[in-house]
């Protein structure tokens, strides 16, 4: 489905991520685990076109993205929850959700798609009136996904899920997320701090440590082994 | 949407209403000040389309408005008809923004701001340069001189401007801008193509910029060429947007109303010292009303709010 494929980015001057390549296979969740400042939100950026690597390409179903502007690279089919969020906080979450399906391919299944996603979300029904700075972290996550999903996306890119929520707000939201993926068919690549919720959601994951790609596997496999309890979970190897 | 179709009514009345005026009075100097009024209202509204609602500022406004009123003045004084000639001005501006826009508008951050103010100054000193002189109208359209067509020239201009903007911002197309003004990378991340939005707010402002400068070329009988082009023609609007509320609609027309009427008054009174106490009022304003006179009702409730809160505890 996507192919990254030996990327070098830079922040300015600065070399962020070193020669990687991932695939995300079909319609699972994937998930890129590290710790701060490995590189990871880059490679995730980069995806969404708001970076544009140095060396290597990223292509999307056969079609090559990487040379694309953001907004394109939406209407190809991925959409992105940013870090943070990053709502029109001044917005109502209807006007929010509009600018999610502002291309025009998403136009057009505008009302449908905003129906299920009150399905999925009924809170946001409720509070559709409401400006979106008025909701709680984790009603703004649900509208940040929401809004994403507005672009009819097949793959659905999300950086820090947990940053910031109660736990069992983050429960709650990566369930969802697994039911759309289960439900819709849309592909989810994850981005995590939270190693253990990341995996436990996952199949498949990737490890990036200073910028390169360490280890991937069955994120069952990669829960149990010694890399990432010693390395994230802070255990003993046996 | 009742509330909105109030505010449609009530603005729809008081354009007839001016419309009206010539009849009950000709007094030239009521007349002289509501086309300042209608010309700054043109000016500072769009710059609020480009610079409030979609956050890019445009601090050389003044390239705009002098292009229109130079292309204007020159079209008309060698006898093209009027109406066409402050089309043909108005297109110029466009075709200027899109210059500049096609570079200065694909990049983030300050760019813009800078290239727009570097384009009035050097829009001002090239025109100084090449008409030094004075243009002064012809003794034909000297003898048929009449204060009543501005009138009705500079209402027309403000009125399309008004209109134009208000469907503008209250469209889809409005809310991309809002998004790019509130955050552009984000606005990307969802697939707005955010340089598209700023291009079509830079287009509409500088058309309407553009528009109100051949009405300047219409009104005066005589002006130095590079008049239009100073940069008190960049620096008005910005004061009147942000003493009347930035990002919303009646904001500049509210900032417009107290500009020329505290100008008139302070001309009259302190002369050139007048420019001071706008300065002054400006930097209060950002400081400590940053959504201008607009936002005070908002402000004074917070204030009475809180102490009422204080006052329960």
């Amino acid at each position: 489905m996507l192919e990254i494929t030996g990327i070098d980015v830079f922040h300015g001057d600065l070399q962020a991520v070193w020669d990687v390549s991932l695939s995300i296979e079909g319609k699972g969740i994937t998930t890129l685990i590290g710790s701060n400042g490995s590189g990871k939100s880059t490679v995730l950026s980069t995806i969404a076109g708001l970076l544009k690597p140095v060396r290597g390409s990223i292509s999307f179903d056969g079609m090559r993205i990487d040379t694309l502007p953001a907004h394109k690279i939406v209407d190809a089919g991925i959409a992105m929850v940013p870090e943070g969020r990053r709502l029109f906080r001044e917005m109502t979450v209807m006007d929010n959700l509009e600018m999610g399906a502002i291309t025009k391919r998403a136009r057009k299944m505008k009302n449908e798609t905003m129906a299920w996603i009150f399905d999925v979300f009924p809170i946001l029904k409720e509070r559709a009136r409401q400006r979106a700075d008025t909701l709680s972290g984790g009603e703004q996550q649900m509208l940040a996904i929401g809004r994403s999903l507005m672009s009819q996306p097949r793959l659905l890119l999300v950086d820090e899920l947990s940053l910031g929520l109660a736990p069992v707000v983050v429960q709650r939201i990566s369930q969802t997320l697994d039911e759309i993926n289960k439900t819709k068919g849309i592909g989810i690549f994850l981005v995590e701090q939270n190693v253990v919720m990341a995996l436990e959601l996952a199949e498949t994951g990737h490890i990036i440590e200073n910028g390169r790609i360490v280890g991937t596997g069955k994120a069952s496999e990669l829960l149990a082994s010694d890399q990432v309890r010693q390395a994230y979970l802070g255990m003993e190897g046996e | 949407m009742v509330e909105r179709k109030k505010g449609l009514v009530i603005a729809a009345v008081v354009i007839v209403a001016l419309a009206l005026v010539p009849l009950f009075t000709g007094r030239e100097y009521v007349f002289s000040i509501l086309c300042m009024l209608f010309l700054y209202v043109t000016l500072s509204q769009s710059w609020n389309i480009l610079g409030g609602y979609t956050g890019q500022i445009n601090v050389g406004q003044a390239a705009f408005f002098g292009m229109g009123a130079l292309v204007a003045r020159l079209l008309w004084v060698a006898g093209a008809p009027f109406y066409l000639s402050i089309l043909a001005g108005g297109l110029s501006s466009v075709i200027l923004a899109i210059i500049i826009g096609l570079p200065a508008l694909k990049l983030r951050g300050h760019y813009f701001a800078i290239g727009t103010l570097a384009v009035a100054t050097i829009a001002q000193i090239t025109v100084g340069n090449i008409l030094p002189g004075i243009s002064f109208l012809p003794a034909q359209q000297m003898a048929t001189y009449s204060l009543i067509p501005r009138y009705y020239v500079f209402l027309i201009i403000m009125a399309a401007a008004l209109a134009a903007i208000y469907i503008t911002v209250n469209s889809r197309v409005g809310l991309g801008m809002e998004a790019t003004r509130d955050d552009e990378e984000a606005a990307q991340m969802v697939g707005v193509n955010t340089f598209k939005y700023k291009m079509i707010a830079f287009v509409i402002s500088s058309f309407f910029a553009g528009l109100a400068g051949g009405g300047f070329a219409y009104f005066n009988a005589s002006y130095y060429w590079y008049l239009p082009f100073t940069l008190m023609w960049c620096f008005e609007p910005i004061l009147i947007v942000f003493i009347g509320g930035v990002g919303s609609f009646l904001g500049p027309v509210i900032g417009s109303v107290c500009y020329v009427l505290l100008k008139e008054l302070f001309a009259l009174t302190l002369g050139e010292a007048n420019l001071l106490i706008f300065g002054i009022v400006f930097i209060l304003t950002i400081l400590f009303f940053p959504k201008g006179i607009i936002g005070l009702p908002a402000k004074l409730r917070q204030l009475f709010y809180r102490r009422g809160n204080v006052v329960g505890r």
